[in-house]
């Protein structure tokens, strides 16, 4: 059983890089055999947007970086946990670049699922809004299952380790992704939240001002006031919009981005000539 | 030709609910405007997901429901389309209204920022 940690944090021994390490060393004593990665010491180089992943199939133009090394990485391990600080609102940029990396694997079908954990310390309580999101987002387009998600509120370098509590909540969520591997079992265990898929409390109000959206899922749901609290209400059939759920994905990369092939042939020479002054504008 | 006139392409999985050509109809008489709808189904059920090659395909030609509809009155026109896109939400991407007169195009993309469903 291999599990691999994923320290979107550029600093060594800090906060991140240490509940990483307790939590793998609390898998170890479930016989897991563990390995962290500092995403900060690969080369993960922004995606280009050439969308030729897609239209040449699996064929990424970006070769002179370690992304393929870390998705080879996340391949060949069991269980997942990642772990980031947030500076500001959300996690550290090396995430989001890693993200924007994921296209490649957006549009493959079948990925086996894995269980992951999410360990992320922070600052100031209050401003965390968005940690959710990216995690869940990197989560799923690897075809990882998120079976617990932690954030630990501590401040300077190597601070956590004074939060016994922290340490201990760690040490647990590495003992439980282990368990989880060898009984197959990748429920999720965490906090319920509010979305009952990505169990983020982040909600989108549509313009109709009747619907609500979980922002991440893109799943809809209406909101209500009883007894002075709110209320959200998913219907069932809108699990059908997720956009997670594989036939979801594969949908919008069947459908939304690979005929754009088509229409980007067929305005080629209109394009051409439209872009000529934007080429010659402040360029010397 | 009438003055506007738009074709509201949804692939699957757009639409918020089922296209019935029953609902276009009384959507026609409600709006006074012409409705008429086509289905192209080109996918097949292939490792539990209904599959379909679209890369090298024309827009036109892989699996969509084809909402087409026009009017010589504006109003009637916008009011069609925002019951549409209220019912089945707006067509999601920049070619979704290939096909469309130049007026019809312009009116159906605005109404998509206010009341695409998003």
């Amino acid at each position: 059983m291999k599990i691999l940690a994923l320290n979107g944090s550029v600093r060594q021994n800090g906060n991140t890089e240490i509940l990483l390490k307790q939590a793998l060393m609390g898998a170890e004593t479930e016989g897991a055999e563990v390995e962290i990665l500092r995403l900060t010491d690969y080369k993960i180089q922004p995606c280009r947007g050439c969308g030729l992943c897609l239209f040449r199939e699996n064929v990424c133009q970006v070769q002179d970086d370690d992304v393929s090394f870390i998705f080879s990485k996340v391949d060949a391990c069991d269980g997942m946990i990642l772990g980031a600080p947030c500076y500001f609102l959300e996690l550290t940029a090396v995430v989001k670049q890693l993200i924007d990396r994921c296209w490649i694997l957006g549009h493959k079908i079948g990925k086996i699922k894995k269980p992951a954990t999410v360990l992320i310390p922070y600052a100031t309580r209050g401003w965390i809004p968005y940690v959710s999101v990216q995690s869940n987002v990197l989560l799923n387009v690897m075809g990882l299952t998120k079976i617990n998600e932690a954030t630990v509120c501590t401040q300077g370098i190597s601070e956590v380790v004074l939060d016994e509590e922290a340490m201990d909540l760690a040490y647990g969520l590495g003992k439980e992704i282990a368990v989880a591997i060898r009984k197959k079992d990748f429920n999720y265990k965490g906090e319920a939240g509010i979305c009952p898929s990505c169990h983020d409390r982040l909600l989108r109000i549509l313009k109709d001002h009747e619907t609500i959206e979980c922002p991440t899922c893109g799943v809809r749901g209406k909101l209500s006031i009883f007894d002075g609290k709110i209320n959200v209400r998913f219907e069932e059939k809108a699990w059908a919009d997720s956009r997670f759920r594989p036939d979801v994905g594969y949908n919008h990369f069947t459908y939304h981005i690979a005929p754009s092939k088509d229409y980007f042939l067929r305005t080629k020479e209109e394009r051409k000539m439209k872009t000529q002054k934007f080429k010659e504008y402040l360029t010397k | 030709m009438t003055k506007y006139f738009a074709k509201l392409r949804y692939y699957p999985g757009d639409p918020l609910e089922e296209i019935r050509e029953k609902d276009l109809k009384s959507f026609a008489r409600e709006y006074g405007v012409k409705i008429s709808y086509e289905k192209i189904e080109k996918r097949e059920m292939k490792d539990g997901l209904l599959m379909e090659r679209t890369l090298d395909s024309h827009i036109e030609d892989i699996s969509q429901e084809v909402i087409t509809l026009s009017a010589d009155q504006e109003d009637n026109f916008s009011n069609c389309i925002i019951a549409l896109y209220k019912k089945y939400r707006c067509p999601r991407t920049p070619y979704s209204l290939l096909g469309s007169s130049e007026a019809g195009q312009k009116i159906a993309k605005k109404l998509m920022n206010v009341h695409g469903g998003w």
